[in-house]
């Protein structure tokens, strides 16, 4: 409610109007049965937030140069208000795209909030300390990894492949991903590829080394 | 035009003069028809060009001073046709022989081609560049069959090509059975799905007028492809010496521009929008495309995302939006297409898993406009319309000759407050491509001294010995992740010419050397960047750029696959969950390597590689460079990233 009322104030002409909105939404929500985490998660698959938000509301978010963060956020145990959310969803910020009450009606919206802040997102999978980079390079290339994110992880835009190299998700992300992919990414089944060897793959991405400033390449600045 | 001869021999009076021929000598007394002495073959009645000169007497007639198909010529240089490219074939060897010399081998000049695909794919190249078609000449048969690849890319590319195939329509006329093979009863049919017009003329007075209708219609936006198929016959028989035959006038026609009453509404949208965004797909046809789409964008601040399928709008531009594309749309309350070629998938996503799935990624009340001349012809068969865009104000028209007007309409609606409030949104715009060209750079140092070579750090060596150079990119960039277009400033018309069109492989290096042949009267530095699959198809391109000395420095993107279906693959080894160790089969040019600086060396090209150091690079770039600068193709073979 609070970043209601500061947009409200920002933007007097629009306020009563925007208040109302909220108010109602707000009631609408209120009026509802208990939110639904297992309807929230089948809503979450067909609007295909995972693609973005990740299998589990992780997020993709990356570090820029200018030190903010870019990307789709992590929404898991979202920090947001209901009200919040649901307003955020239906008239987004930066690159995602609305979804309007056509699309998704606030009681969906509200069992995907709960689904987002149930405890089952919780659990961890921990990188193994066994975990072989070397092995990770041979699986790495021989499983088609380096097709989309090129041979030293570093991403491309062509493909839609994000850079791995070093990874920017913990381990535990990264297996949920690969599982279960956003987006593009062919689904890499526990049958084809191990938790052993995704491991051994994300030990090899590790230790890719970050890039050097761009700033102090000069071909990189003409 | 032409008056036709009183003295003429029209189709039946030949017919009924041959038929008494034949019967005087059957009835020679004591000799069967059947064995009688055959009577000297003479032109046949169908097609009969009016203008041909017949036998007048029993003495053999062996040579003539001139032949139809010099006037063909007379009717090609009219046009101002720069170059012939060809594969050389016997149907069409009138028209070859009074090419190189009635016509003196200039404009045209013969391009010696090894293969039709070849052929198109230089004129793709080279009318992209100068902006006018150069001719291909192939058989009505196996070398339409040969082009029709490259002629669906020029025809999905909108891009104006002129196509001769040559034919032997009359049977009784063919002498071998090379020549029955070689001919076809409908040669067209082979094209027609993808030419925008074609025609058989049966006279030179005919030939004339669909020549110049040809290259008219190819020249009208949207330009495409046309074809005549050519007699034999026609090109080779003799003209009468009394024949009278006029060239036709050429009047260009002028580009269709957008209906005003829509044009005042897109532009009442665009000035009231909070978040305006124009997407570029081919909307400049010339240079003054690129200055009419920076007029209206900096009219109204408004962001832009090129596709790039032309050079349409400065890479470092600070309305230039373009890696912010799917950001901008999503948020876009007002939508605007130039020629884009996939309207609806530029404001939707598709997503590539077992089950098929789009959405979009447009505000549901977001406004759309679309400018595309593609509206104004449309065929069938061929699925290259993309699927049905709803858009809100639909304008059939070419967009270069549309956008002067919208930006004047734009002009007058824009009031002082707008102005003001117009120019605070250039500087967010300012500021946000900044950081784009900043994260693009950072993303860029990832890899650099990897080998293989990483496609950031080729086109960046690439960059930094061209960009004080009259450069031209050639090449279509789309399999090494767009760098180029990402970290270099193009600003003219020919820094860059899009990609094929129609996908289809094979089209880079014939398209790159013909681009070269049109910059080499211009002194241009013309660069390919070069996928290894696309130069096999049809390598001989390179021996045609060695033996007419076109300046190109091809620079191989040598990733050894065909690596597009190497991914594909891969994603159904992965949905099946088998085999994900496997997609390199069937996909992959790999054992052994291709020797692709041999294979150019083999055809006179200066070559060097493999090289997959990258500190190897800029020695092996400045070297090749020179050669280049010599008025001679180079080739560096550079071992790369996927992508």
């Amino acid at each position: 409610m609070t970043t209601f009322i500061r947009i409200a104030a920002k933007k007097v002409k629009f306020a009563a109007f925007t208040l109302s909105l909220a108010f109602t939404c707000s009631a609408r929500l209120q009026a509802r049965p208990p939110a639904d985490p297992q309807n929230g998660k089948a809503v979450f698959e067909k609007l295909a937030c995972f693609r973005c938000h990740g299998s589990a509301g992780e997020g993709m978010s990356q570090p820029s140069s200018a030190g903010k963060d870019s990307g789709p956020p992590k929404i898991a145990s979202t920090h947001l208000s209901l009200q919040d959310f649901v307003h955020t969803v239906r008239e987004p910020r930066g690159q995602m795209p609305p979804f309007g009450p056509k699309q998704v009606s606030d009681a969906e919206l509200a069992d995907v909030y709960a689904f987002l802040q149930s405890a089952s997102l919780q659990k961890k999978i921990e990188l193994p300390s066994t975990a072989n980079s070397q092995n990770g390079e041979h699986f790495y290339n021989a499983f088609g990894c380096y097709e989309c994110h090129g041979y030293q992880g570093q991403g491309s835009v062509q493909t839609g492949g994000s850079r791995l190299g070093p990874p920017q998700i913990p381990f535990s992300g990264f297996v949920t991903y690969v599982r279960q992919p956003a987006g593009q990414m062919p689904p890499y089944t526990a049958k084809a590829v191990s938790d052993a060897q995704l491991a051994d793959i994300y030990s090899f991405l590790q230790s890719r080394p970050q890039a050097a400033p761009s700033k102090s390449i000069p071909l990189l600045n003409k | 035009m032409a008056i036709r001869n009183k003295n003429s021999v029209n189709r039946r009076n030949f017919l009924k003069s041959a038929a008494v021929g034949a019967a005087a000598i059957s009835a020679v007394p004591g000799v069967p028809a059947a064995s009688a002495t055959p009577a000297p073959r003479v032109p046949a009645a169908f097609p009969i060009s009016p203008e041909a000169e017949l036998p007048s007497s029993p003495a053999e007639i062996l040579t003539t001073d001139r032949s139809g198909s010099d006037f063909m010529v007379d009717v090609i240089k009219s046009l101002g046709i720069e170059y012939v490219c060809a594969n050389p074939g016997s149907s069409f060897r009138g028209l070859h022989e009074s090419i190189i010399n009635y016509g003196g081998n200039r404009s045209p000049e013969f391009i010696t081609c090894c293969h039709e695909e070849s052929s198109v794919g230089m004129a793709h190249g080279y009318a992209k560049i100068e902006g006018k078609p150069l001719l291909v000449m192939a058989h009505g048969t196996v070398g339409l069959q040969h082009a029709a690849m490259a002629v669906y890319n020029a025809y999905c590319d909108r891009v104006p090509i002129m196509i001769i195939g040559g034919n032997l329509i009359d049977a009784t006329s063919r002498i071998s059975q090379v020549e029955w093979a070689h001919s076809v009863q409908d040669a067209a049919s082979i094209l027609r799905d993808y030419v925008k017009w074609d025609d058989l003329p049966i006279s030179l007075t005919h030939f004339a007028e669909s020549t110049v209708r040809a290259y008219k219609m190819a020249m009208a936006p949207p330009m495409l492809p046309v074809l005549l198929i050519v007699d034999g016959e026609l090109q080779e028989n003799p003209i009468r010496a009394d024949a009278s035959l006029e060239v036709p006038r050429l009047t260009p026609t002028a580009p269709p521009v957008g209906d005003s009453g829509a044009i005042e509404e897109a532009a009442k949208l665009l000035v009231s929008a909070q978040n305006p965004v124009l997407i570029a797909g081919r909307s400049a046809r010339t240079p003054a495309g690129i200055t009419y789409l920076v007029e209206l964008a900096e009219t109204l601040q408004v962001p832009v995302i090129d596709q790039m399928d032309r050079m349409n709008f400065p890479t470092r531009h600070p309305l230039n939006q373009t890696e912010r594309s799917r950001e901008l749309i999503s948020s876009a309350d007002v939508i605007v297409g130039l020629e884009v070629n996939d309207f609806w998938g530029a404001v939707h996503s598709f997503r590539d898993q077992m089950e098929r799935t789009s959405r979009p990624i447009a505000r549901s009340d977001a406004k759309t406009i679309s400018i595309n001349s593609a509206n104004l012809f449309v065929k069938s068969n061929y699925q290259n319309f993309q699927r049905y865009p709803e858009v809100d104000i639909d304008i059939p028209a070419d967009t270069e000759a549309t956008l002067p007007a919208l930006t004047e309409a734009v002009k007058r609606n824009l009031d002082a407050s707008r102005k003001s409030a117009l120019s605070d949104r250039r500087a967010k715009l300012a500021a946000a491509h900044d950081e784009t060209l900043q994260r693009t750079r950072d993303a860029a140092a990832y890899a650099w001294d990897a080998s293989p070579v990483s496609t950031a750090r080729l086109s960046a060596e690439l960059w930094n010995q061209i960009k004080d150079e009259d450069w031209s990119l050639v090449s279509t960039v789309g399999f090494l992740s767009r760098w180029p277009l990402r970290l270099w400033d193009f600003e003219k018309s020919y820094h860059y010419i899009g990609g094929a069109g129609g996908y289809g492989i094979g089209y880079n290096a014939p398209a790159s050397v013909g681009a070269a042949l049109a910059n080499r009267k211009y002194g241009r530095l013309t660069l390919n960047i070069q996928c290894d699959g696309d130069l096999m198809y049809a390598p001989g391109v390179l021996w045609t750029a060695a033996h007419h000395r076109i300046p190109l420095l091809t620079v191989m993107h040598n990733n050894r696959g065909y690596h597009q279906e190497v991914m594909q693959v891969q994603i159904m080894a992965d949905r099946h969950s088998r085999g994900i160790d496997r997609a390199k089969i069937g996909t992959t040019l790999t054992d052994p390597h291709i020797d692709f600086a041999k294979l150019a060396q083999s055809m006179g090209v200066y070559a060097e590689g493999p090289i997959a150091d990258p500190k190897d690079l800029a020695p092996a770039i400045t070297r090749a460079i020179q050669v280049v600068k010599r008025g001679e193709p180079a080739l560096l073979d550079v071992i790369t990233q996927p992508r």
